[in-house]
């Protein structure tokens, strides 16, 4: 019984330091930008694929038998190359859309995502069918005779050290202000000499790079990666920045355990719990928005007349 | 496309051209479209399709150039709004019997007026209210599977379970529209969402609902002893029995015009407008803001359902998965690229993203990227849509 609790533990925390990251991205861009991003999944998810590609090069070309340190260097270019895309698609698209309504931004981003998907699926080598990914770290230490992975924990210290250092940009560095400063007017920052467009990629980049690497956790988590994945990565990482709050940086990892705790409660307790676990997370996230329409840990907007 | 005129109200300046002219130009249009669409509904080869296309973005590259074509049009539309309906009305009535007897291009018809009926269900929140819902497909899904459901296991006559199915759906709309009142723009767009995946997922695990295998041996509908299964026989001319569907589909799509030009004239319409400019001022004026937004979920589950009822009938038999999100985004690109709160406009967005995949199936894996593009490109480039939505203008009519 203790042992099943604990692998559920485990499960919660390396589905929750997942969302998170995914979740960041949207709560910087949607909560402090006030930029509509749809397809941040779908960017997300095309860090395992580089990541892959790399790593197939590197271990074929350069380093045989060193699947280690390939895959380190294949993620650490993922994750750049990743940031380099989402700023190449603000510069491409989504700026163009920074002044239109809501709605225009909206569909303009969900179509993009479908573009990203059906690029991978053409670019990547059988692009159509499942990836396999490989585990981060496949060593495990024991507590008691419960095996724990190493990858979980890193997973999980990774998506904390990230929220932490995001919140560090955001309140305590000179790029973190421009970034306020340029949510707040655009108009008056560029007057104090700021360029929003550099404060837009600097956050986009930033973005992109932190979903980058939820997507690799995520596919090295599940075992494959597919080219929509994103599609699903997206919505629930969304979601959770919502619960948390859109714009809070802790309320991105909160949102994601919560949303993650009801996905592994619902398939530790319930029979089919795994067949209902989007109804439950879904139900959560309207339930959320009825009581607390700006997020667990938003600020209310008021507005001015 | 379809005999629908597009005056929304008449022009601040008005020009007259001459009955003669204006009865030129609205003949000639509708005609010449219908041409275009039958031409591009059963040709086969590429390079037709691709002229067509350049063609119709022509047309749109000289109204974009010269508005004062634009205005012409609607001018003589005004005019001639009798005629203009008339010979709509025609033109779709004999539609049929103009395919050569192609079951395929009428199928695509089928779908197309379908999905231009779902469009205009969502015109009516998007366009005329600008509240997003990304739930629409829910709805459609929620019609579909009431009327199929009743007609399977209770028997009942399908002209039976369209009310029901519809009256099923409004209230899950209503059901909707409750919490949705707490939230706006994204948060509200996130709320539809969720609720449009709980539909699908629940759709997906149900039992009595068929699960991922869906609904199947939905029993085709029949009217005076002639079923819809059947091929129409009419004067020695013999049409595919799909031209049953096409007729249903044709009157519900009739239906929804006159539904969406009432409501527009309307009250309630007035208040939608009110609503989208600014909400606060709108309340400020004393509309009840909330028993609107209800309203327009519900006016836009009532419709999707009765869209998704006929869906059922036609292809009998329906799984989840063709009730997911992104058919919702999909009906929601139509609206935006046909021209918000632009009757017309929205039906030309549903045919041209009902067609323009279909066609390009020659190109098979560069369609969805195609269609991705071609939309980011239009929002961009004509982000008021095909056919703008037009000024209300009041006394001189």
């Amino acid at each position: 019984m203790d042992m099943l609790l604990a692998q559920h533990l485990l499960n919660w925390l390396v589905q929750g330091s997942i969302l998170a990251l995914v979740a960041l991205g949207f709560s910087l861009l949607f909560g402090v930008l006030n930029v509509i991003h749809f397809s941040h999944g779908d960017v997300s998810i095309v860090g395992p694929f580089v990541a892959l590609a790399v790593m197939q090069y590197l271990l074929v070309e350069i380093l045989p038998h060193t699947w280690a340190s390939a895959l380190i260097l294949a993620a650490a270019v993922a994750i750049f190359a990743t940031g380099c895309l989402g700023v190449a698609l603000d510069w491409l698209v989504i700026r163009r859309f920074r002044t239109a309504p809501a709605m225009m931004a909206l569909v303009a981003t969900v179509a993009l995502g479908a573009v990203i998907r059906e690029l991978i699926r053409m670019l990547y080598p059988q692009g159509s069918n499942p990836q396999p990914f490989p585990e981060l770290m496949s060593a495990q230490f024991e507590i008691e005779g419960l095996s724990v992975p190493i990858s979980t924990l890193f997973m999980f210290a990774v998506s904390v050290l990230m929220v932490a250092g995001l919140y560090v940009i955001m309140h305590r560095t000179p790029l973190g202000m421009r970034i306020r400063a340029v949510a707040q007017d655009r108009d008056i920052a560029r007057l104090m000499g700021i360029h929003p467009n550099r404060i837009f990629a600097a956050t986009f980049f930033i973005a992109s790079a932190v979903g980058a690497i939820g997507g690799i956790f995520y596919a090295s988590s599940a075992g494959l990666v597919r080219f929509d994945f994103g599609i699903q990565l997206g919505l629930i990482g969304f979601s959770a920045a919502v619960i948390g709050g859109l714009g809070s940086m802790h309320g991105a990892i909160i949102g994601s355990l919560v949303l993650a705790g009801i996905d592994t409660l619902a398939q530790a307790t319930l029979a089919d719990g795994a067949a209902y676990r989007l109804v439950f997370a879904f139900l959560l996230v309207i339930l959320v928005l009825v009581l607390r329409p700006s997020g667990l840990f938003g600020k209310p907007v008021f507005e001015k007349v | 496309m379809h005999g629908v005129d597009i005056t929304a109200g008449p022009m601040a300046r008005r020009q007259t051209g001459g009955v003669v002219q204006s009865v030129a130009i609205v003949a000639g249009l509708e005609i010449g479209g219908a041409a275009l669409l039958r031409t591009f509904l059963l040709s086969d080869a590429t390079w037709v399709v691709v002229g067509l296309l350049a063609v119709f973005g022509a047309a749109f590259a000289a109204l974009q150039i010269r508005p004062r074509l634009e205005e012409h049009i609607a001018v003589a539309f005004r005019e001639m709004r009798l005629f203009a309906l008339l010979l709509g009305c025609g033109i779709v009535l004999i539609y049929p019997f103009l395919m050569q007897g192609s079951s395929y291009a009428l199928h695509l018809l089928i779908t197309a007026q379908l999905y231009a009926v779902l469009a205009l269900a969502l015109n009516f929140q998007l366009g005329s209210a600008n509240i997003p819902n990304f739930a629409t497909a829910a709805s459609y899904g929620i019609g579909a599977y009431s009327s199929a459901l009743l007609a399977i296991h209770f028997g009942i006559s399908v002209w039976l379970t369209l009310p029901v199915a519809a009256v099923v759906a409004t209230v899950f709309g209503f059901a909707l529209g409750f919490p949705a009142m707490r939230t706006r723009d994204t948060y509200l767009a996130l709320v539809t969402i969720a609720f449009g995946i709980v539909i699908h997922q629940l759709l997906n695990n149900f039992t009595w609902t068929g699960g991922p295998n869906g609904l199947a041996g939905i029993p085709a509908p029949s009217i005076l002893g002639h079923s819809f299964n059947s091929p129409i026989i009419l004067l020695g001319f013999r049409l595919p029995s799909q031209a049953n569907f096409y007729y249903l589909a044709a009157a519900l799509v009739a239906l929804s015009i006159v539904c969406a030009r009432l409501l527009h004239h309307s009250r309630v319409g007035l208040a939608w407008n009110a609503l989208r400019s600014d909400e606060l001022a709108a309340r400020c004026q004393g509309i009840n803001v909330v028993w609107y937004k209800m309203l327009a979920f519900g006016v836009d589950a009532f419709l999707a359902a009765f869209a998704g009822s006929i869906y059922a009938f036609y292809v009998s038999y329906i799984a989840p998965d063709n009730f997911t999100f992104l058919v919702s985004v999909t009906i929601m690109t139509m609206v935006i690229v046909g021209g918000m709160d632009n009757t017309f406009g929205v039906i030309a967005g549903a045919f041209l993203l009902i067609l323009l995949p279909e066609k390009l199936r020659i190109f098979d894996d560069y369609r969805l990227l195609f269609v991705g593009v071609v939309v980011i490109l239009f929002l961009l480039l004509r982000p008021q849509g095909l056919f703008p939505q037009r000024p209300r203008n009041y006394g001189d009519h």
